[in-house]
């Protein structure tokens, strides 16, 4: 793979282009983890020693610190030959295939007009739009460019509008693999490029799937390089944060502990056997999470597949209709009541097919979508998740850029003990949150979220700075913010909950008294709905106000809400870059207020609602206390 | 009750916006509730064949609204309006029955705008739009007087320069 003379675009990688992410006063949370990808699992790399030892006999190299061999990781070709480079020709076959797709419906439409005009045209036409959409299909390939050049990857496309798109290397921050079936065929993959905030990502199709999975691995590494300076240095300040981190079982290789130098400080010297790059990356991943197959049963009760079995469904009305079991005019006569059970057992029929269907629809589909999952710390600071059965994707998020994650438990879901877990992260397009578990049990999915915060099962802090709360002292001392119990927001928000639950009930009320007047109805009507939404009403506060609640741990700000479906919101502390405190009128009489506490991450807001107003500023303050601190009511100095 | 830091209150931010945006208010108020008021006289003198006693109280209602909106808001505004930005945060409150209060560190600021409209040019004013990473965390400053807007923005500039980073 690599030569001696081997032309490194590390040196300048290593410069940190940024300064300190940020000057938060708080110890930032994941941020330690970043440069420690091997985190808690120390076993994962027992059996790897020897992919270390390799090289020592032949270099006495003073022992490197992991990352090592991660940064020495040689270009592949298509980046160190500077040239300009087409899409693998197999493409040839995806593009026309993908015009055709697109086109089929327009195609098959003139076909079928056509046909019926006249039949000899049809027969010489189809085979031009066929060819023609072929030929429409070869474009892209003969147009589409790219190169690496020192810095930068160049894309260039388009025949009659030319568009150049750059990314500069030492900015990505994902990569992100994907393959189709066809694509998985002809062993090709499409990876997109992701270099920063809020940004589009430049897309690199047709790669051959060794490529692809080089190119990605170099990628991310040479972005991380880029950044090592700032993620390192935040490191340094926490020993003993993560459990794994200092005492690394050294390998026979003898090396640092992960975290304690930074990476620019590293020599550039080719340390590592050239020849497996790939295994080097692989030597040090750590598993996260894989598919366990029992977590198929929580499959029919998550909702996210309901849209297709409601299509089904509406495809099948339509056939009902068609058959005209249902029609009026059938009910009547000696067969009458014959037809009325036929009827009812269609009824009941159609409720067991319905039933049967969304059990192997919403199954199928899990299996579409998380088989083979995969979720791992890689070497260099990223989580990355592999799934999928027919087009298989491959995610990457950088570590340091993932501020928090979010456990959303639905009605359904909760009710079986399961959960799904989402991260926040800055910078990865489509809303900062990538699913990174299925439905699954609710302590997978917490114990799982506690390692890619990296704060699993950590010792929260009642005597440092950063007091936490007395209400929930001592017994939670073990747990870590997705499990840690939270702080309810006492009876003033329980009364406003169940005061402003009085509403809907209040309007829908006058609406149906509004229409017992006008129709000359039966009072009762009015009673009877008044009771029943009240009660709803009423039960759905009473939820809400269980669920509601928040919690400060060391690291990371935990908010709860949600009635039916219920969400743990986690925000790693350093991620909050602003604060809002809003109060209405009839919050302020209750002394209620909503802090919301802003982020880059994610949704970019994670709000605690109707929580008394003193609270939300005692928050903010151990949060950000230099900011917040200078803005509190004179003499009030506790 | 939080034991742990006894600290009920956010104090109100030092200063008060140019005391010239109580004129700006009224006047952008009377543009914009005449219009109103004429278009609904319109339709009512003019349009409506009777006058129907739910139309008269529309019109009522909007003719005291507007006064409301001209003669009083502004006012109002003017006394809830408030900022400060110090060496470390900007902090803004605004609004008189629903009270928002807004914090950001000058650390995380990315981008730092001023802006101003025609009628705030009559009356000196501009207007600073400070902008995080987060879509919910801007901070408008409305109506400053413009000398003092252009030397908060320079502040602010050179501030949040110093610090590196993507601020996120």
């Amino acid at each position: 793979m690599s030569l001696p003379g081997d032309p490194r675009p590390e040196g300048p990688a290593h410069d940190p282009p940024e300064g300190p992410a940020d000057d938060a006063p708080t110890p930032q949370g994941p941020a330690h983890d970043a440069p420690t990808p091997q985190g808690p699992a120390d076993d994962a790399r027992t059996p790897q020693g020897p992919a270390y030892d390799l090289p020592a006999p032949a270099g006495p190299a003073a022992a490197p610190p992991p990352e090592g061999p991660a940064y020495d990781l040689p270009a592949p070709q298509v980046v160190r030959d500077r040239e300009w480079h087409r899409q693998s020709p197999k493409m040839l076959v995806i593009h026309p295939f993908r015009v055709l797709w697109s086109m089929a419906v327009p195609i098959v439409i003139a076909f079928i007009g056509i046909n019926q005009s006249d039949g000899t045209w049809s027969v010489r036409l189809l085979p031009v739009l066929v060819i023609g959409a072929l030929a429409l299909g070869l474009i892209p390939w003969f147009t589409t460019h790219y190169r690496f050049t020192e810095t930068q990857l160049q894309v260039r496309k388009g025949l009659i509008n030319k568009s150049e798109t750059t990314a500069p290397l030492d900015r990505v921050r994902s990569v992100d693999l994907e393959s189709p079936p066809l694509h998985r065929v002809l062993g090709l993959a499409r990876a997109k490029i992701g270099t920063g905030v809020d940004e589009s990502r430049v897309e690199l199709d047709g790669l051959a799937q060794d490529d692809a999975a080089q190119l990605r691995e170099y990628l991310l590494l040479r972005g991380a390089g880029g950044r090592a300076g700032t993620v390192t240095g935040a490191a340094g300040q926490s020993p003993g944060s993560m459990p794994g981190a200092p005492g690394l079982p050294a390998g026979p290789g003898g090396e640092q502990p992960a975290g304690e130098q930074p990476a620019g400080e590293q020599p550039a010297g080719g340390r590592f056997d050239p020849g497996q790059p790939g295994s080097a990356g692989l030597a040090q991943e750590e598993v996260l999470a894989e598919i366990d197959w029992s977590w198929l049963r929580f499959a029919p009760f998550s909702l996210s597949s309901l849209v297709i079995v409601a299509t089904a469904l509406g495809v099948l009305f339509q056939f009902g209709d068609d058959f005209g079991i249902l029609s009026q005019d059938r009910v009547e006569g000696t067969y009458e009541w014959l037809l009325a059970q036929a009827i009812l057992a269609l009824v009941l029929g159609g409720l067991l097919v319905l039933l049967v269907g969304w059990l192997l629809v919403s199954t199928a589909n899990y299996v579409l979508q998380w088989w083979n999952l995969r979720l791992v710390r890689e070497p260099g600071g990223t989580i990355r998740l592999t799934r999928g059965l027919l087009t298989t994707t491959s995610t990457t998020v950088e570590e340091a850029r993932i501020r928090g994650v979010q456990l959303t438990e639905p009605l359904l879901l909760r009710a079986v003990g399961g959960g799904e877990l989402t991260s926040l992260a800055t910078g990865v397009g489509s809303g900062g949150t990538t699913k990174l578990l299925p439905p699954c049990p609710r302590r997978v999915a917490e114990s799982v979220g506690h390692s890619v915060l990296g704060t699993g099962e950590r010792l929260l802090d009642p005597t440092g700075d950063t007091p936490h709360d007395p209400g929930t002292g001592g017994d939670d001392r073990l747990d870590g913010p997705l499990t840690v119990s939270v702080r309810s927001h006492g009876p003033a928000a329980h009364r406003r909950l169940l005061v402003q639950s009085l509403w809907p009930t209040l309007f829908l009320t006058a609406g149906v008294a509004g229409l017992t007047w006008w129709l000359s109805w039966d009072w009762w009507i009015v009673a009877a709905v008044a009771v029943g939404a009240g009660l709803v009403n009423l039960g759905l506060a009473q939820l809400a106000y269980r669920n509601l609640g928040h919690q400060l741990t060391s690291e990371h700000i935990v908010s709860r809400s949600g009635a039916l479906q219920r969400q743990r919101v986690v925000l790693e502390r350093a991620g909050v870059i602003g604060w809002v405190v809003r109060q209405s009128f009839f919050q302020r009489r209750r002394g209620l207020a909503d802090l919301l506490a802003t982020t880059a991450a994610g949704p970019e807001v994670v709000t605690v609602s109707d929580i008394p107003l003193p609270w939300a500023l005692a928050l903010a303050r151990q949060v950000n206390p230099t900011v917040v601190d200078q803005f509190r009511s004179a003499g009030e100095e506790p | 009750m939080s034991t742990t830091t006894g600290d009920p209150a956010l104090r109100d931010p030092a200063r008060k916006v140019s005391s010239r945006a109580i004129g700006y208010w009224t006047t952008t108020a009377l543009i914009w509730e005449g219009i109103l008021v004429a278009g609904l006289s319109v339709v009512y003198f003019v349009v409506l064949p009777e006058r129907w006693w739910w139309a008269t109280a529309i019109l009522v209602l909007a003719v005291v609204g507007a006064i409301v909106e001209v003669l009083i808001v502004p006012r109002f505004k003017y006394a809830v309006h408030r900022w400060e930005v110090t060496d470390s945060a900007i902090y803004t409150r605004s609004g008189w029955l629903n009270v928002e209060q807004r914090i950001a560190p000058l650390s995380r600021v990315q981008t730092v705008d001023s802006e101003q409209g025609a009628i705030q040019r009559m009356f000196r004013l501009a207007s600073i739009t400070v902008t995080t990473a987060s879509a919910a965390g801007a901070i408008e400053i409305n109506c400053l007087d413009q000398d003092e807007a252009r030397r908060v923005v320079a502040d602010l500039t050179e501030i949040t320069s110093r610090d590196e980073g993507d601020a996120t």
